[in-house]
């Protein structure tokens, strides 16, 4: 386990008064706030001050960590010492305990005791946990098995507890679209007593395509054209996540224009519909041929871009 | 992977999580959100309250709202307005998507 320094995390000192741990916290909150930063590891960053802030803010909290003594530097191997929160008793946490094991070692190590209200004849179903699930355009079209890696913290004999990792291969049926959610009964919290386990819940979310974007049901895909196929109208194929289309071009398509070919979007009932917008792209001039045959077209036709009718 | 291995979910949609369930995915107490509905600061789901559902989008609304009041000792007016634009900003970003422009 390593060392983990909280004041430095936070940027202020070992004396920081309860007013600038919280300036300092609000201020890094909105620096990695992960709606709007742009701080490539926002997400681990924030994790990593919450942790911070959920012990300097807690004043039963701080002063065990600060009884933990000085001269520990980040990162280095850290255990410790028996008895070392002796007369603490730390309670209201202010992060939940889903957040909390999204948290450190260090922190499930020294703070991850759990309240004495377990065993006995007491029962209670199990909290219901909450995660993302990332999918690819093609899981839905095609149903998957994806692996998913939880952080779950476990209890021990003496009630405290530490982190662990749990994988979970997980069923994605045919047809699921962004904002479902699939629930695995029973794979949340263990229950209390003989009571039941929670449920995870799977909030369902498709990872960036370089071709397509999933909107719900549609799906969304640009479809690249010759001059002539926009101008003249035509049968072009069209590469989709369960094979391919010939798609009809409608003549005197432009760019920009979006055709709708229903059914074809995300497999479902009903299926979502397939968007094509039209990109018409010119063949660039750097053959003798090809120069002439633009240059004719500038001869014959009487045509300007430019002209509002 | 042997097919005992992999576990099959239900898959729910639209309206499908009680007030209970999505305070317990979120971690924190029904009254919470309840106080947020009647203050007109949450979308208010039909019916008696026995009854309400929430989508994964009203997950998404009561964790930031949530997330915040306490990171940033917010009034519940504050986070909802905020949270109103994050929402906007969300849509803007997907119209951009859908335009290939992000």
């Amino acid at each position: 386990m390593e060392y983990r320094d909280y004041y430095k995390t936070l940027g202020v000192s070992r004396e920081a008064t309860i007013d600038e741990i919280k300036k300092a916290y609000r201020r890094l909150a909105r620096k990695y706030h992960p709606d709007v930063s742009k701080e490539p590891d926002a997400e681990a960053r924030m994790r990593e001050v919450n942790e911070a802030y959920a012990v300097l803010s807690d004043a039963e909290k701080r002063a065990a960590y600060d009884q933990l003594g000085r001269g520990h530097r980040p990162g280095e191997a850290f255990r410790p010492p028996p008895g070392w929160d002796a007369g603490f008793e730390f309670a209201g946490p202010g992060f939940s305990g889903a957040e909390a094991a999204d948290f450190s070692d260090f922190f499930a190590e020294l703070f991850g005791r759990m309240g004495g209200a377990r065993g006995g004849g007491f029962r209670m179903r199990g909290e219901d946990h909450h995660a993302k699930i990332l999918l690819d355009v093609e899981d839905a079209y095609a149903g998957a098995v994806r692996q998913i890696a939880l952080r779950v913290p476990k209890i021990d004999s003496q009630g405290r507890v530490a982190l662990e990792t749990r994988t979970l291969n997980v069923k994605v049926p045919k047809g699921i679209h962004a904002g479902q959610i699939i629930r695995l009964a029973g794979q949340g919290a263990p229950g209390t007593g003989q009571a039941k386990a929670g449920d995870l819940l799977l909030e369902v979310q498709f990872r960036s395509h370089a071709r397509y974007r999933v909107d719900g049901r549609d799906l969304h895909a640009a479809l690249p054209v010759a001059p002539w196929e926009a101008a003249l109208g035509g049968v072009v194929p069209v590469d989709v996540p369960d094979g391919r289309l010939q798609v009809r071009i409608p003549a005197g398509a432009q760019s920009g224009r979006v055709l709708r070919v229903r059914g074809r979007g995300i497999p479902g009932e009903p299926p979502g519909d397939l968007l094509l917008e039209i990109r018409v792209v010119l063949p660039e001039a750097t053959t003798p041929q090809a120069k002439a045959l633009y240059e004719t077209m500038a001869r014959e036709l009487a045509f300007d871009p430019r002209r509002t009718s | 992977m042997r097919d005992e291995d992999i576990l099959t979910g239900r898959v729910l949609e639209g309206r499908c999580l009680t007030l209970e369930e999505l305070c317990a995915v979120c971690a924190f107490e029904p009254d919470w959100l309840v106080g947020r509905i009647e203050e007109g600061l949450f979308p208010a789901p039909e019916g008696p309250r026995a009854e309400w559902r929430f989508s994964a989008l009203s997950l998404s609304r009561a964790r930031r709202m949530h997330a915040l009041e306490r990171d940033f000792e917010a009034v519940p007016e504050l986070a909802a307005l905020v949270a109103d634009m994050l929402e906007e900003m969300d849509d803007l970003h997907a119209r951009l998507r859908r335009a290939g422009l992000e």
